[in-house]
This record gives C-alpha cells, structure tokens and sequence, in this order.
C-alpha cells in the first residue's frame, strides 16, 4: 500500500497547502500499512507457534501410547526412546536436518543453506517454521520406534534415530515441500511433477509412510518378539500393560493432530478473494481440522463395528489404533477434500489397517505398535484418497498461483494427480528401503540391532534400565497388608549377572 | 475492523483536520493489535496451567504408591487456593502500580482492573505462575509432611513470599527490575530474569530446601551406616508423562513471557523481522537448553551408573529448562546448548552433594530448581547478547549485556545480588515459618504414619486398587486390597501377602 505526496497533491484544493498535506497523510497511511504489515507476521506465528506446540503434545501421546502397547517390563525402556526423540532431533534438526530439509535456494534433491540456523530468519521462513518442522521430524522418528519395541538395543535406537531425523527423514521432506523439491506442488520453479506434484499436505507419505517403512525393515530384520509366534506358526497376542496409558496418548495424539494438519498451512491471515469477506485461509484452515476429526471418527466407528463382526467384541484398543489410522490417511489430503470425503477416507482407512493386519499375522510379522500396518499402510491410502478425491477448488486455494492444475480423479480432474502420488509412494518406499535397510541390516550383522534372548525374557528394564518402570509397594514394607509386589532390582554398576532368581514379578 | 464514514467526514472539513482523521484511521488497528496480544497471552497462561497438570503426574509418579493422594491433592490445591489468595492479594502485592520498590499496594481483588498497562490474561498468567512456584515446593516435602501444614506454608508462599519477589524484578517498579520506569537501575542494568529462573525456581527450591532440612530425610532414606537407600517412585509412566506435560507447558512459561506479540523492531530492511521472531526464537532456546540437557544426562549417567534411565534423563531435561528460563529470549540458540549441557551437569553435583550431607528431597526440587535456577541466572549474565537484549528492554541504550558477549560486569553482578537476595529473602521467611511448624509438632507426620502411608491414614485409602475385594475367582493378577480406614482397627497383620 504506497502513498505518494506528489500523487496527491494535486487532488487537493489550492487554498490548502497541498504538498504539506498530502506528504502528511501519505506518513500516516504508511504507517497504517507498517501496522498492518506487522499484525500479519504477529498473527501467522502465534498461529504457526501454537501449532508447533500442538505437535510436540503429539510426543506425549506417543509416549504414552507405547508405554501402554508394550508390557510393563519394558516401559522404561520405550518412553526414554520417545523422550530421546525430541531431545536429540533437537540438536540434529537444528544442526543440519533443517538445512537438508528447507535451506534455500538449492536443487531439488537436498538442501544447503541455514545450518545451525545460519542466516536465519528469513523472508521465508522464521523460528516458527523452524520449531514445527521441528516437531514434525520427531513424531517420523518415533513411530519406527514401536516396530522395533521390546527387543531393540538401546545403541540400535540412537544410532537409527540420528540418522532418520538428520538425514533420512528431511531429504523426503525436501523433495514434497521445499520450494526447490523435485515432487513439491509449489515447486517455486515451472516445472512440476506431470504438471502437477505430489499432494501431501500434512505428510501421510513424508511422515507417516517414512516411520512406518523404516520400522518395517527394523522389525523384519531382527524379527518377531520370543512368544510371539508358538511353534505351529499360531499368533499369540502379546498384550500391552495398560489400556488407560493407551487411550491416553490417542487423545494426546488426537488433541496435538489439530496442530498437526491445519497448522500445515502455515499462515492463517490470508483472503482468497472472491465476493465473500468472511471466507479465507482462516476457513480453509477451520475445514482441515473438520475433515481430520470426520476421518478419524469415522476410521474409529469402522473399527468397532468391524472388530465386533470379526472377533466378538468391543475392543477399545483396536478402536484407538482404527483412529490413528484413519488420521494417519487423511493427513494427505486434509485441505484439498470435502467433509464428506474425508468419512470415505476413514471408512477405507479402517479396513486397510484390519487388512493389512491380517496380512502381517499371515506373515509372521511382529510389530508391538501395528506401525508399519498403521502408519505405513493407512499413509499409503492416504495418498492414493488424495489422487482420487481432491477437490479442483480447494487445490488451487492451498496451490494457488497455477491455473490449471490437476485435481482428484472421481472429481474430474483427470490422471496426472493420481499418478504424482503413485510416484510419491514408490520413491518413499524405496528411498527409506535402500537407507534405513541396509542401516539396520547392518546393525543385525554387527550384533548391535537385537538384544539377547535372557535379556528379553527378563525385560529390557531390569537388564539395562535401572530397574523397572512400577514399584507398587516398598522394599521394607514388612507390613504384610496384599499389595502388588514387584521386587526392585538393583542393577549396579559391578554387577555382571543380575539376579535371575529374583521373582520378577509382572502387573 | 470498522470504518464508519459519518464518524470520519466531519473531520474532513474545508480546514481538513489531517490529524485527526489519519487519528481515527489508526485507531482502527489498535483493537486488532489488543485482540492479538490477548489471545496470545491468554493461550500461554492456559499452556503455563498445563504445567500444574505435568508437575501433578511427575510428583505422582515420584513417590511411593502409598502415598499418591497426598502429593497429588497438594497439586490440586495450590492451583485452587492460589486462585483464591493471588486474586485477593497476591496479584496486589506482586503488580499493584504505582507503588514502591518493595511490595505493591493496589488492585486488591483486581479493583479497577482492567487499567492501560494490563488486563485480566496478564492476571492469568501471573496466577499460572504463582502456582508453579508453590508447587515447586510440595517436591522436597513430600511423603512426610502434615497436610495442615502444607496448606499453611502455601498460602504464605503463593500470597506474600512470592509475589513480592516478583515485585522486585518484575515490575515497573521493583528495585531490581530491568524495567523499571524511573531511570535508577540496579548497576545501570537491572537483573534480567526473563521467566523465572529466580523469581519462581530458586523460590520454590528454596523454600523446599528449608521444609526438607528441618523435617529431616524420609524414614529408611539413609542407613545407620549411613548408605544412601534409594526410595523408588511408583511410576516411571507417570514421570515421563509429567516430563512431557512440562515441556509442552514451558512453551506458554517461556515465550509467553514477552507478554505481547504484535510488535514491531522498527528495522525497515527486514519487516518480516518482529517481536513474533524473537518469540519463535525463545521457543527454539528453550528447546535446545532441554535437550542438550537431556542429551547430557542419559549419556553422563550410563557413564556414573553404568545404565540408561529414563527418570534421571527426565530430571535432567527439566533442569535444563528450569535453567535457560532466565536467558530465554536475551541468548543465541548456540549458548542455550551450552547452557543445557551446564544444567546436566550443576543437576547431577547438587545431586551428590545432597547425598553427602544426608538431604532427602524426593523430586530433587532443591537442587533441580535451586540449583539449575541458580546457574541459568548466572548464564544469563555471561551469554545475553546485545541486540537481544536491547531488544526485550527497550527505550534505554547502552545498556550492560553478558560478560562473554563484551559486554561488561554489571550485568553479571545484577544477576548475582539477585540469587543472594533471593536466597535471603526466602530463608528468612519459610524458613522461620517451616521452624515454626515444626516446633508446634504440626510439620512432619509420625513415623507409624509414614510407614503405613499418608494415604491410607489421612487419604481415604490408596490411590490404586487394582482388583475387587469381592472377586473371588483367584485367577492371577495384580492384588491390592483396598482398605477402609473406618475398619482399619480391624485390619489383619497376619494374612500373608499375595504376589502374584
């Protein structure tokens, strides 16, 4: 909005002074343009910034939804997997995973700039870009760690981890959503993927199929659980500790996903233009954070039914993880389909995630979080929904600047979408597998990927972890009043064998 | 925003009154620029809320199972009487301008409040952490402590200690306050204390540290021979989970301490470059000082103890936090990992200090609180930058900045007469008040007390109760037998106990 003295003064009469006048009121509509200016980047952090918030709860839920997954004798070592998540993706995002994910200008494989936060903030992108992508690189590291929960060693986990969240994980978030990236919609140069790009909005391929990937080759390459399956090739379900630690985290997860899909647009002060003043990103964003609930609801109700149907009862657990899927699927598409596309979206997601369940018991495929089957296979649909349901509309709001684009199959938009996102899922899959597999493969090797067989019959806690995560009654409580007794071991530093003859005694 | 042409044409008269109408014009935006700044404050004070939530769950899962409902009740209580004593007086004390160096006297009850300078979301988040301090300290008595005499020392603590601390170095008149408005400050600096390093964890640490000290370690924490006996928390869950709730909270704690978010730094090349940036940028430090912090500890301590712990990394996260939050928003994300990795280490020394003298605090709230509160306040006078600085404090140039920055000593020694203000101030007060109690046989409990369990004799019974008492088919599980104290006479010593 410029303001020009010697525009306007000569609009005004002759018997003011005109030049003084209008070089006033030109001064004062610049600094109603500043004020505007400046309430547009205040508004869009604080949107971004609490968004960001939002997906770190995301950890919490996570947290607590493994602990919950995975008995109780191997609590202690699952939550410091996810607490080391965050704290270590700190240091790695900021030190180079950022750099590789969104420095700028670069080419469309890998990025160069910002490391260490180098030159930084930007025209185009400030500290709260920075503290989400942030976030979200954490929540892709922790969903491998459920594949490989129970029988990982903990050197396994940090060296994975690094890798996934330093290099692995960005690269994939460089070529979806960097200015620069090859597969990016917005790609800032005129050349998209069949004129096109892939659509992730939220990152169903960027993050959850990349998590889920890399957990199943960890989870493949050191194989299933002791018990897990007996000897005639029968599944035996390893219950999880605690239902309530479950449900906690899916709403955790839940709660934290309303930063996680509408906080991807980054902005919320911007019009769409158009005759109707009230309707804006802000609405945009206000209908992502709808069609997220419809398909995890759906996903859910699905699953309940489902189950019922298929093994005689209402399960709460299977409906929590139904949820997850069904958010897991519409995290693509979340922007660009209507509500009522995004009940079609959990509805299927529901059945791929029951499918690809039955799938891994066939296989004999263990994974104590159902993550490669949720995260891998629902991300999956989630993409390919995109491809098939995205409204012309509302990819050119979220796309904007390139009439003409492609859109979702069954709404008349033609191949070239679907196709974007057939490419996407192929190169994820086979990035992540010729990274994280022979990354893994060669842990296995080296004896450093699986513990061994007494420590994993003991639990993880007791052999490495000081001890186990619940003490419900003392030691010295000679009170002889029933209570849980779980004897505290004492894993002391000289100690070589830990006291096998001790009840270890589960809740 | 509205633009009312019959409210502007009269000031476009022949004699066209510019001033005005441009006046009017820009009047329009500051009720943007208040409804911004408001909601940003008030979603974090409701985030600092969530930190009552987290430090409920750490202290929960930090103590014996038998004692659950005490530590947690304490938890509950501080959010709900400090609602109570902070609206009647707390908030006076702490914010009541204009007033003298001391102590504030006016809003009592929030009487004529709203004003200019501040409305009912900066009272929330001051509540928000008001509370925090007070919880701080239900860490270092708990499993031992008469709950009359928890709810005396916490209205004293939340209603008067507190908030004159906080008078001092955050208000517009407080002798110590960087801000303040007439033009003495403390060695021309002020101390910078941007969150509460200070004002809220070495208070809170503090005062724990004097009720620990005077009632004594918990029963069976020492030996004769005086080997240190590790009484375990209950759950390693509920810690984590605490951890985490923390974390997120610390989001609210840290930026939100800016208190407003639309404000311009008047640098015309870069107008994508505001208080918005620095605000981002203090989340970013406050991650990385957790982190390093984290980082630090799981790695020091498979070193000390030759093992991976959760609990301990979960301790050491926090200190990390509980130490950059003085330097949060004047620092380099670079200096927030050397104040994290610091943090580790200062947490783990104060650690075995206290095991050396024989002090007992179940969460380490001392030493976390005190002691990491003590070195992020230090940290901050060696590492604030000048442009940050100058930035969160404006209007005055020149002023002093960190010492390994180039920027003198003065802010350094601010910062260190407030640690020994702070530490003066809150000895002379909790500590007498925590003698007080003791000597009136109303702050520990009895020994048969804390060996059966504050729950089940004060509590109503236990927090947990895993298995019904009319469940008679004896399938293996967890068995906990709930007790009624009303039948507690006839509890029966014999009946053996049932493990499963």
């Amino acid at each position: 909005m410029a303001c020009s003295a010697t525009d306007l003064a000569p609009l005004l009469s002759a018997t003011v002074n005109s030049t003084e006048a209008a070089t006033y009121l030109c001064s004062q509509f610049t600094g109603i343009s500043n004020q505007l200016s400046d309430t547009t980047y205040a508004v869009n952090n604080t949107y971004l910034l609490f968004s960001a918030y939002l997906v770190f709860a995301m950890q919490l839920g996570f947290a607590m939804l493994c602990a919950g997954s995975v008995r109780a004798k191997n609590t202690m070592n699952i939550m410091l997997t996810n607490v080391l998540d965050a704290a270590a993706g700190g240091i790695s995002y900021y030190l180079f995973g950022y750099a590789f994910a969104f420095g700028a200008p670069s080419n469309g494989f890998i990025g160069r700039h910002f490391f260490g936060l180098n030159d930084f903030p930007s025209p185009d992108g400030d500290y709260s870009l920075f503290l989400f992508q942030w976030a979200f690189a954490i929540a892709a590291a922790g969903i491998t760690s459920g594949s490989i929960a129970e029988r990982t060693q903990f050197v396994a986990y940090l060296i994975y981890s690094s890798f996934l969240t330093g290099f692995v994980y960005p690269v994939v978030s460089h070529w979806f959503w960097s200015g620069d990236g090859w597969g990016n919609p917005a790609k800032t140069s005129n050349h998209l993927l069949f004129g096109s790009g892939a659509i992730d909005f939220a990152g169903s391929g960027v993050v959850h199929m990349v998590g889920g990937i890399a957990g199943l080759w960890g989870a493949l390459i050191e194989g299933p659980r002791i018990g897990r399956f007996d000897h005639n090739g029968r599944s035996v379900a390893l219950r999880g500790h605690s239902a309530s630690l479950v449900v906690l985290g899916t709403f955790m997860l839940w709660f934290g996903w309303y930063g996680f899909n509408p906080g991807s647009f980054q902005m919320i002060l911007k019009s769409y233009g158009g005759d109707k003043a009230y309707y804006g990103q802000w609405t945009a964003v206000g209908r992502t954070a709808v069609t997220t609930t419809l398909a995890g609801s759906t996903a859910a109700l699905t699953t309940l039914f489902g189950k019922r149907l298929l093994s005689g009862h209402w399960n709460v657990i299977d409906v929590c993880n139904g949820l997850l899927g069904g958010f897991a699927a519409i995290t693509a598409g979340c922007s660009v389909v209507e509500p009522w596309a995004a009940i079609v979206c959990g509805f299927v997601a529901a059945w791929v995630l029951i499918g690809c369940n039955a799938l891994a018991n066939k296989l004999h495929y263990d994974d104590p979080l159902e993550a490669a089957q949720l995260h891998g296979g629902c991300g999956m649909w989630g993409l390919l929904f995109t491809g098939l349901f995205a409204k012309e509309t509302y990819v050119n709001e979220a796309y904007p600047n390139k009439p003409g684009r492609p859109y979702g199959l069954f709404m008349g938009g033609g191949g070239k979408l679907l196709a974007a996102q057939i490419i996407e899922i192929l190169v994820i899959i086979g990035w992540v597998s010729a990274t994280m597999g022979p990354l893994f493969y060669g842990l296995h090797k080296l004896k450093l990927l699986r513990i061994s067989s007494e420590d994993e019959m003991a639990g993880m806690d007791m052999t490495r972890h000081g001890g186990f995560a619940y003490a419900y009654q003392d030691d010295d409580d000679a009170s002889g009043k029933p209570s849980i007794m779980m004897k505290k071991v004492d894993n002391h530093a000289n100690e070589t064998t830990p006291d096998r003859k001790s009840q270890a005694i589960g809740v």
